[in-house]
């Protein structure tokens, strides 16, 4: 049992290693946290339509001047949500940059040139004989992200090894500020790179009779989404996630490059699907984590420090759920991990990876037969529960919570009883 | 001395970072303690003397300290002293990393 204990260690270790250097990854990772944020307003936006201008639910009812201000709302959703993949491009180019040393801001205005130079520049219109310039909105919204999220590493990882070149560089005199030899260094690595990416736009359209946009939209993003969307694919998120918090590492960081990106998405699907008229459907949002996969802590440890408050009679565990309550309120684990401890603990290891998962089938549940809506408004990390369910998923969504938390409670009790057992077990042993 | 602190979001860390400054107070000592989310240490590099890193981001230990590049000591807080954001004890730890490293 031990040695599969170490096996079992030594792998996620491993793999908590490789994906923590990764620069990639790191770089996704680090550019979908510079951006949250931007996210977070952007679903504000809506809040605001709904509670200001809107004449059905917000003071527009009583003040119908209001209404005027709808298309700013709109706009601040727009600028921001349906307009994410250009941002996400420069900063996952910028971010690459920074990883492996090359020039962090050109990398990303290339990397952001070279996605604009694959997709169509003009749409065509039902009625008009020619295509008029325009670009469909759905490049820059969250429709575009994977290929924006490829191209700026595939690209800007490119255009990084070209500045690497000496053979390259346009030389200059010494004489010339280094700010101007350094933007004439730069130019011959942005021809090539451009040329590439717009070359290959216009081969791959050739070649299939679709932008690459579309195609990656179609082949990638649609089917991961619908898997990570799935009751199935969120519950392996969340059991992901606590596997690697079993042995004390940061779970949600290991599984954040890729969650991330499908939090923008899907947060973008349900502002655009409200903006629309229609009901939001997708259900892995930022809000949704926070506020239910990891309600209280990664692994439902708010419900052990409730168990702990209710049954334990151990006085070490009761001291560190004291000090826990707070920032467990807040989605804060970690004095309960490293202070019962949790890290590699037999006793606890059972709840502590299946806990959450059965938090967040209720809410999935709660989602599936309509009780509780999607969310549009955003919620970050670190609000205190209640409140976060509230602002994401109404009052439904603070019901489910209470609802997930008593429930978490009961599956912690019978092991803070087993640990009371082992406590007297070993108060008897040392005073033997 | 200069301690940074880092972990996930540097939210954690910020709870055993006030009671670090607690304790430093009590002992009459005026350090700059605080706290960063751990992609943020590359920027900070040159203004903390130590660097500890959270519990459950150990895994990024070797990584960061060819960030950190010599310039300073990188360590994994003790869990236990972590978890129960015991100030004293962590605090202790990172004057013994300072003591070494300058040994």
């Amino acid at each position: 049992m031990a040695s599969f204990g170490e096996k079992f260690e030594d792998t996620m270790m491993t793999v908590s290693e490789v994906i923590g250097d990764n620069k990639y990854l790191t770089a996704i990772k680090d550019a979908f946290t510079a951006f949250m944020p931007f996210i977070i307003i952007g679903s504000m936006g809506t809040l605001l339509k709904t509670l200001i201008s809107s004449t059905t639910t917000g003071l527009g009812i009583w003040i119908p001047q209001l209404a005027a201000l709808d298309p700013a709302f709109t706009a601040i959703n727009f600028c921001t949500m349906s307009f994410m993949t250009i941002p996400i491009v420069f900063l996952i180019a910028m971010n690459l940059a920074k990883q492996k040393g090359g020039p962090e801001h050109a990398t990303g205005v290339v990397a952001v040139a070279a996605f604009i130079s694959m997709v169509p520049s003009s749409v065509s219109v039902e009625g008009l004989e020619s295509a008029i310039a325009a670009m469909d909105n759905t490049i820059f919204g969250a429709q575009g992200l994977f290929i924006g999220m490829l191209t700026a590493l595939i690209f800007g990882s490119f255009f990084i090894w070209l500045t690497s070149i000496d053979a390259i560089k346009i030389k200059m005199p010494p004489s010339v500020p280094a700010g101007i030899a350094g933007s004439f260094n730069i130019m011959i690595p942005v021809f090539i790179t451009l040329a590439v990416s717009s070359i290959f736009g216009v081969v791959f359209h050739l070649a299939t009779g679709d932008y690459i946009n579309n195609w990656i939209y179609d082949v990638l993003q649609a089917p991961l989404e619908v898997i990570f969307n799935s009751p199935m694919g969120v519950l392996a998120m969340v059991f992901v996630s606590n596997l690697f918090w079993v042995l004390g590492i940061h779970g949600g960081l290991m599984i954040t490059p890729i969650r991330n990106a499908m939090f923008a998405a899907a947060i973008a699907a349900n502002t655009a699907a409200a903006a629309a008229g229609a009901a939001p459907d997708q259900v892995f949002t930022m809000g949704f984590w926070c506020a239910f996969a990891t309600v209280g802590g990664a692994g439902g440890t708010l419900c052990l420090i409730f168990a702990t408050f209710i049954f334990s009679k151990r006085d070490d565990h009761r001291a560190i759920a004291k000090l826990a309550l707070l920032p467990g309120i807040c989605g804060i684990s970690e004095p309960v991990v490293f202070g019962y401890p949790l890290v590699l603990n037999p006793t606890f290891a059972i709840p502590f990876l299946f806990c959450s998962p059965i938090m967040t089938a209720i809410a999935l549940f709660a989602t599936n037969v309509g009780f509780m809506p999607c969310n549009t408004v955003d919620v970050p990390f670190g609000i205190p529960i209640i409140l976060n369910a509230i602002v994401g998923h109404g009052w439904q969504g603070a019901v489910i919570q209470v609802i997930m938390l008593v429930v978490g409670t009961l599956v912690w009790i019978p092991f803070v009883m087993v640990a009371n057992r082992q406590w007297d077990k070993e108060q008897a042993a040392a005073a033997a | 001395m200069n301690i940074l602190l880092c972990c996930c979001a540097g939210m954690s860390t910020s709870l055993v970072v006030s009671k670090m400054e607690e304790a430093a107070k009590e002992q009459g000592k005026d350090y700059k303690i605080w706290a960063v989310e751990q992609g943020e240490v590359a920027n900070e590099i040159g203004q903390f003397d130590v660097l500890l890193l959270g519990p459950q981001v150990r895994h990024l230990q070797r990584k960061l300290t060819k960030t950190v590049n010599g310039t300073a000591p990188v360590a994994v807080i003790e869990p236990t002293a972590y978890g129960s954001c015991n100030g004293p004890a962590v605090l202790k730890q990172a004057e013994d990393l300072y003591a070494d490293f300058h040994k």
